[in-house]
């Protein structure tokens, strides 16, 4: 799917613990416990605000729930109905595989941006390294559809301060471009948009991998005489590596199920052209209320997502073995 | 994810409850009871509900009426969780447009043996047929409300524009007149029109003797690619291209919202609801003073086109406890003594044919003069996909404007969308 995906050392994997002094002496029951007593309110949390709810939405996939049958109180099972009259709607598959192309655009173009601003972080002078990360955490701290409306006036079709500023340098036939005419171009400001207020963060995690990079490499490495790619390969990258895996599938969790710029900007539109997964979840469940279809949506996405992230769930998995034996 | 979640929450909150049988549970006259009425945020004036409840409450012996106002955004959610619980609300305001799927969804009261009762031969035919499913009354017209074209009484007068314009070919003389007079700004408009106000692409379809769709029993079939619907396309488009309005094609009358671009006093029309004046009498006071409005003219000389008439219905939750009072209290609301002040408020009221108080007022006089003449959107519960957004009229008139799409691709594209929607789960 992207670069990162060949890593083959596990993420996060954690240097070997301290050697103890001496064996513990066996804990009492108490004390055996109290880790899981402190656990316990997290967790029971998480079950009820998470777990049951996702329960529920497994259940519900397999029933017919319009608003007729939960005014009435009714549990209709239907089986496979809703798969079935999801999966056979050959739109269904487009939209899934332009959530999939959308997303890996999306995080591709998170991932890099953030990394090269990461890099150049590293060699600005300490003013504009500041002003750099004012901007970033502006940017990242500004709130989702606050930032899709500034969006939307940049591309505006008539007032628009880009159509204008192409208009200037030269580019005539921008003069009331119509941005949102096709699905290809509202997508790609849609990403853009994205793009734009993930970068902050992934930026800013592989920035702090790179400062864990000890300095002395970095001195040693140029005494070598190695060229700026060289050092970059042999000295950051192994420091960020793992981080940049992480920051990888997190965005693609996090750009699978964006919803509000999506639908911000066009609803889906023009034409249905720019509809994701997310959006035909919103359509099936809270326009129309059919809350079964709409579960076995959300359900097909959580499949999706897990197919997507299967490499991670696969290096967790591992480094966690790694740490037990 | 979240959505779903929010779903699974919505209706885990809701398990075991419905289903209640309620006909053991009402209680003797006379005892203590409470009736809820949930009207929307501007429906009704406050001095008109607060004299309707204090009859209602003097009439019914120890009746309460807890009156709420609600905000259009979110209802849609707020009304699903409200219907599923145990104690709904006794009486419910819904859209026009919204009202067929709550009807389908068998969720209301069937009103069929009270029509009578609650003012029916006087009813507004668009709303009634909103309110029906499957033969049967599930809700009641309330008010309605349609579009005209609100105009600078000045830059006419100075353009010398008599008279508002009473057919399209006058309609597009005085474009020509206002931008002769007043085109040496660059920035003046003589009607600002966006690509995406479908309200008025219904009014010039709807004049060409089309519609957008075709009923047979609860079915629907599109019919925008019919060549009245051309026709009114086509009219869309002449009068984009003669007014040279600077609207974004890909856009509706909502984002920028054009009653501020009105205010800013380079726009001589819009086609727009009559409140829209207040709004941009709120950053220019003055404009009110300079504003009238005439219905949107007819290819027929003489003629008002027929308008797409936006409205509420009044419905009673199936579930509700207190069915028989919210009857009493519908046929009140819609008594011709509440209705006249409804309509000296600046609506349309939905059960009275009486509409000479909305004369007082040249804006409103103009919308009443027009809603004699309205029509719906379709009234399949299947419209709530393109009221909730994906509205292919909409990229119709883009794609037309734009010339991304020759009409017939055009018309035949929203026509497929349309009927898919119509058919769809």
């Amino acid at each position: 799917m992207t670069a990162t995906a060949q890593i083959t050392v596990p993420a996060g994997s954690s240097p070997p613990a301290p050697p103890r002094a001496g064996r513990p002496r066996r804990a009492g029951f108490g004390e055996r416990t109290v880790p899981y007593l402190l656990l316990a309110p997290a967790v029971i949390t998480m079950l009820v605000l998470l777990g049951w709810p996702a329960i529920q939405v497994v259940g519900i996939s397999f029933r017919k729930l319009d608003l007729g049958e939960l005014v009435r109180g009714e549990v209709v099972w239907v089986g496979l109905d809703n798969y079935v009259s999801v999966l056979s709607d050959p739109e269904v598959w487009t939209i899934t595989l332009r959530t999939v192309l959308f997303t890996v655009a999306c995080v591709v173009g998170t991932v890099l941006a953030g990394l090269l601003i990461a890099v150049l972080m590293r060699h600005l002078s300490s003013k504009v390294r500041i002003a750099l990360q004012v901007c970033l955490v502006l940017a990242w701290a500004t709130p989702i559809l606050a930032t899709t409306t500034v969006f939307q006036w940049i591309f505006d079709q008539q007032y628009g301060i880009l159509n204008k500023t192409l208009v200037k340098l030269g580019f005539e036939s921008f003069a009331g471009f119509s941005w949102f005419s096709s699905g290809a171009s509202t997508l790609t400001v849609i990403g853009l948009l994205i793009v734009w207020q993930a970068v902050p963060f992934v930026c800013f995690t592989i920035y702090a991998g790179l400062l864990a990079a000890p300095r002395e490499l970095y001195e040693a490495a140029s005494i070598d005489g190695a060229s700026g790619w060289q050092t970059f390969a042999t000295v950051s990258w192994p420091a960020i590596r793992s981080l940049v895996t992480l920051a990888t599938f997190l965005s693609v969790i996090w750009d699978f199920k964006v919803f509000a710029q999506v639908w911000a900007i066009r609803q889906g539109g023009p034409d249905g052209e720019s509809t994701t997964l997310p959006v035909v979840l919103y359509l099936k469940g809270i326009a129309q209320r059919h809350f079964g279809v709409a579960s076995a949506i959300a359900v097909l996405m959580i499949i999706v997502l897990l197919a997507l992230t299967a490499r991670y769930l696969q290096l967790l998995l591992r480094s966690r073995e790694a740490d037990v034996s | 994810m979240v959505g779903a979640a929010a779903i699974a929450l919505a209706t885990a909150g809701c398990a075991g409850s419905g289903g209640t049988d309620n006909s053991g549970d009402e209680a003797k006259a006379g005892e203590p009871r409470t009736l809820t009425v949930w009207l929307m945020n501007g429906s009704a004036p406050q001095t008109l509900t607060d004299s309707l409840n204090k009859e209602f409450e003097k009439k019914h012996d120890g009746v309460t009426v807890k009156y709420e106002v609600q905000e259009w955004n979110g209802i849609q959610d707020k009304l699903t969780t409200a219907l599923g619980s145990q104690e709904p609300p006794d009486v419910i305001e819904l859209g026009n447009t919204q009202a067929p799927s709550f009807a389908s969804e068998k969720v209301l009261t069937d009103l069929s043996g009270d029509v009578d009762k609650l003012n029916g031969d006087q009813w507004l035919d668009s709303l009634k047929a909103s309110g029906e499913w499957d033969g049967k009354q599930y809700s009641t017209p309330f008010y309605a409300a349609n579009r005209e074209v609100i105009y600078r009484t000045d830059m006419f007068e100075q353009a010398g524009i008599t008279a508002p314009p009473t057919s399209r070919d006058e309609w597009l003389d005085a474009i020509t007149k206002l931008k002769a007079k007043f085109g040496k700004d660059k920035q003046f408009q003589p009607l600002y029109l966006p690509g995406q106000n479908w309200y008025a692409l219904l009014s010039f379809i709807y004049d060409e003797g089309g519609d957008i769709a075709k009923k047979d029993g609860n079915d629907f079939t599109a019919t925008v690619n019919s060549d009245e619907a051309k026709a009114g396309l086509e009219f869309y488009k002449q009068l984009v291209d003669a007014s040279g309005t600077t609207a974004p094609k890909d856009n509706d009358e909502q984002n920028p919202e054009q009653a501020g671009i009105y205010g800013q006093g380079k726009v001589a029309m819009m086609i727009a609801l009559p409140w829209e004046v207040d709004t941009a009498a709120k950053d220019h006071p003055d404009i009110k003073e300079k504003t009238s409005a005439f219905p949107i003219p007819s290819k027929n000389a003489g003629e008002t086109a027929p308008v797409f008439q936006g409205g509420s219905n009044l419905a009673i939750p199936l579930n509700s406890k207190n069915a028989d009072l919210a009857k009493e209290y519908l046929a009140l609301m819609l008594s011709s003594k509440y209705q006249a002040q409804f309509a000296q408020a600046g609506m349309v009221p939905g059960a009275s044919t009486d509409l000479s108080a909305l004369d007082a007022n040249p804006v409103s006089k103009a919308m009443a003069e027009a809603s004699k003449n309205g029509k719906s959107v379709p009234a399949t519960p299947k419209w709530a996909t393109i009221e909730a957004g994906q509205n292919p009229l909409k990229d119709m008139l883009t794609a037309y404007l734009t010339g991304a799409k020759s009409i017939d691709a055009a018309t035949d594209d929203a026509n497929k969308a349309l009927d898919a929607a119509f058919s769809g789960s």
